[in-house]
């Protein structure tokens, strides 16, 4: 991610980005969320306009065709996003994964190959690594990869793929030798177009994060050419891999952030038009309360997000800091939905209001790119680590 | 084709205005380019995109209405001009459309577009008194362009009894309606790009205006102070049957408005 920031956006920039995606999201995005989700309809005018703003290749450097946006910037891009829905970010934020995985460990010919298109998204991808029996302990999976004479023949299934029906492309990790110990030194990762034996076996039915493409993958004789193994070199895949878990926690987090305080903005306005007992219930201590509390999480959240996206801008270790803030940020996310869900009251329950989608989505951001309780162990064991007595 | 798009900077009146002893309160304001003429820039663009050309668009301010060209430029024009001065508040239409006519006078363009008016005055008549100055014609409130060239420009104008079709030579000024064009977003690239782009800035008083034009002397309209309008009282909702509530909303009527007493 370092090597790609674009050091020359000024606050004037920043400020100008932000209003447009602030424009975008009132005028074009928050209009359809809500029929989206509950029709759970793939947003396909939204891919579009995100191809004219440029959001596909915000990560990727200037000279591969991106915007080499700063992590602390395109952070407060997603919150802003997922304060109205967090699908719009889904589809670009798996992509800028794979993209980054390219960028910062692919040869110069794959990034040739690969990042000015999926910068203009005409390629559009995403990260193949859960399948049914291996999330956190990705050592586990099962995917093979077996040499041939053209390449590499792609065995397995995947889960949990977002963008494998509607994008084109997706990085797919697997085992290019089952017999390695430790695990990890037999993991290689593949740059994957569509095609013959790559099966979107199920768009799978969620209870949130609906509309967006989550899929259960076949990997059926899926021929690659040698030259889709990433950086050239068997082994490697794991660490490739676990080398963007920073800046995906930071996704998360920006994301968990923008939930809470889309779920605030909409607590704050309700408890203000609703009466009880003869006045707003904003004036009763019980709905304050709920409300102090949330607006203070979603500050903190904010600022535990643009810690984390600094230190990774500025090139500072920060496994520690975007593990703080993406547990901290998606439960309150959480915390910040369900307390809206109570003020809103009965109304909550409705699909008429918005309110009860968050509710719904905002989970997902503790169990996705690493659990909570895996980021609390992060957490803890950098703590021991820095302050070794 | 060559196109100056004059644009003027002010608050955004999507949020809320304050006014204090007749006047703006400045804290907290967030200032954007004028609707109209943010839908004259992107005809503008429109038409060089279709005709081929260059957007020079122009602005008169303190370092701040650099912030709109700035987006401006991310919109797609060309190039910027900044006429620089240290402050442009309280100027009516003849004193800005006097240093619009001064910077143009001797530059090369087929045409000249703005908005039909500024969101915050609402007075419309700076482009009018810009064409006068200039000895240009105009053609005011245009939804439609057709037949373009560098020489000649056919306007669809929103009249008061329809849609009025004229031709009109070049160069011109022309005002355009908000229905003309929706105006797009900046992408992101487009505003990486926009730092690339030539932004000229003039002090305004290298331009050779008489002094008194752009002194207090210089009015010919002056605001006495700032008003906030009366908040719209919240209408009153009827619900139930219709066989009740119409008559019901007729007596309403009748009794607090005076309608169809």
């Amino acid at each position: 991610m370092d090597s790609g920031v674009n050091k020359n956006w000024s606050s004037g920039d920043e400020k100008l980005l932000l209003d447009t995606i602030d424009h975008w999201v009132e005028n074009e995005v928050k209009p359809i969320a809500r029929e989206h989700d509950q029709e759970d309809k793939y947003p396909e005018e939204l891919v579009e306009r995100m191809k004219e703003l440029g959001l596909f290749g915000s990560t990727i450097s200037p000279e591969y065709g991106g915007l080499g946006l700063p992590a602390s910037i395109y952070a407060k891009i997603v919150t802003r996003l997922s304060s109205v829905w967090i699908v719009p970010g889904g589809i670009f934020n798996t992509h800028l994964v794979m993209a980054a995985a390219i960028e910062r460990c692919g040869m110069e010919a794959q990034k040739q190959e690969w990042l000015p298109k999926m910068a203009s998204g005409e390629l559009r991808g995403g990260i193949a690594l859960t399948e049914p029996d291996a999330g956190t302990d990705l050592q586990s999976i099962r995917t093979r990869a077996d040499r041939n004479e053209k390449g590499y023949l792609l065995n397995g299934t995947k889960m949990w793929i977002t963008n494998a029906l509607h994008g084109n492309c997706l990085m797919v990790l697997a085992k290019t030798d089952l017999t390695a110990q430790p695990a990890h030194k037999g993991m290689s990762a593949f740059l994957c177009h569509k095609g013959a034996g790559y099966d979107v076996a199920k768009k799978l039915k969620k209870m949130g994060y609906r509309a967006i493409d989550t899929c259960e993958l076949t990997l059926d004789n899926k021929q690659v050419v040698p030259e889709a193994l990433l950086g050239g070199e068997e082994g490697r895949g794991l660490q490739q891999v676990l080398g963007g878990l920073e800046l995906g926690r930071i996704n998360v987090a920006a994301r968990g952030a923008g939930m809470a305080e889309g779920a605030l903005k909409m607590a704050v306005r309700y408890a203000q038009e609703r009466e009880t007992f003869g006045k707003p219930i904003a004036e009763h201590q019980a709905i304050q309360l709920k409300l102090a509390d949330m607006a203070t999480k979603v500050e903190a959240s904010k600022l535990l997000v643009e810690s984390a996206a600094t230190k990774l801008d500025t090139g500072q270790r920060c496994d520690m800091e975007a593990g703080m803030a993406k547990y901290f940020a998606s439960e309150a996310g959480v915390y910040c939905a369900q307390e809206a869900m109570r003020i809103f009251g009965g109304n909550s329950y409705s699909t008429e209001y918005e309110i009860e989608r968050f509710y719904r989505d905002s989970m997902l951001m503790c169990i996705g790119e690493g659990t909570n309780e895996l980021q609390q162990i992060i957490v803890a064991k950098q703590l021991i680590q820095r302050n070794k007595i | 084709m060559q196109i100056i798009v004059p644009i003027k900077q002010v608050p955004d009146v999507a949020l809320n205005i304050k006014v204090k002893d007749g006047e703006i309160v400045q804290e907290g304001i967030s200032w954007v380019i004028s609707s109209w003429d943010e839908t004259a820039l992107e005809a503008a663009l429109q038409l060089t995109e279709e005709a081929g050309g260059e957007v020079t668009v122009l602005s008169i301010g303190t370092a701040k209405v650099q912030e709109a060209l700035r987006k401006a430029l991310a919109l797609g024009a060309h190039q910027a001009l900044h006429i620089q001065c240290d402050s442009s508040a309280g100027w009516d239409s003849y004193q800005v459309a006097k240093v619009l006519a001064k910077t143009l006078a001797d530059q090369d363009y087929n045409l000249i577009i703005t908005g039909k008016q500024a969101q915050d005055s609402d007075a419309g008549l700076t482009p009018t008194m810009l064409a006068e100055f200039l000895g240009l014609p105009q053609v005011t409130n245009i939804t439609a362009f057709k037949d373009v060239s560098d020489a000649s420009i056919t306007l669809h104008r929103k009249g008061d009894d329809g849609i009025e079709i004229s031709k009109m030579t070049l160069p011109g000024v022309v005002t355009v309606n908000d229905s003309l064009a929706e105006p797009r977003l900046a992408s992101m690239r487009g505003i990486m790009m926009a730092k690339k782009k030539p932004m000229e800035t003039v002090d305004i008083h290298s331009l050779g205006l008489a002094p008194e034009v752009l002194q207090s002397g210089g009015l010919m309209t002056e605001v006495v102070q700032y008003e906030k309008p009366d908040e719209r009282k919240e209408g009153r909702r009827f619900e139930g049957d219709e066989t009740e509530t119409v008559p019901e909303v007729m007596q309403n009527l009748k009794k607090n408005i005076g309608l169809f007493a």
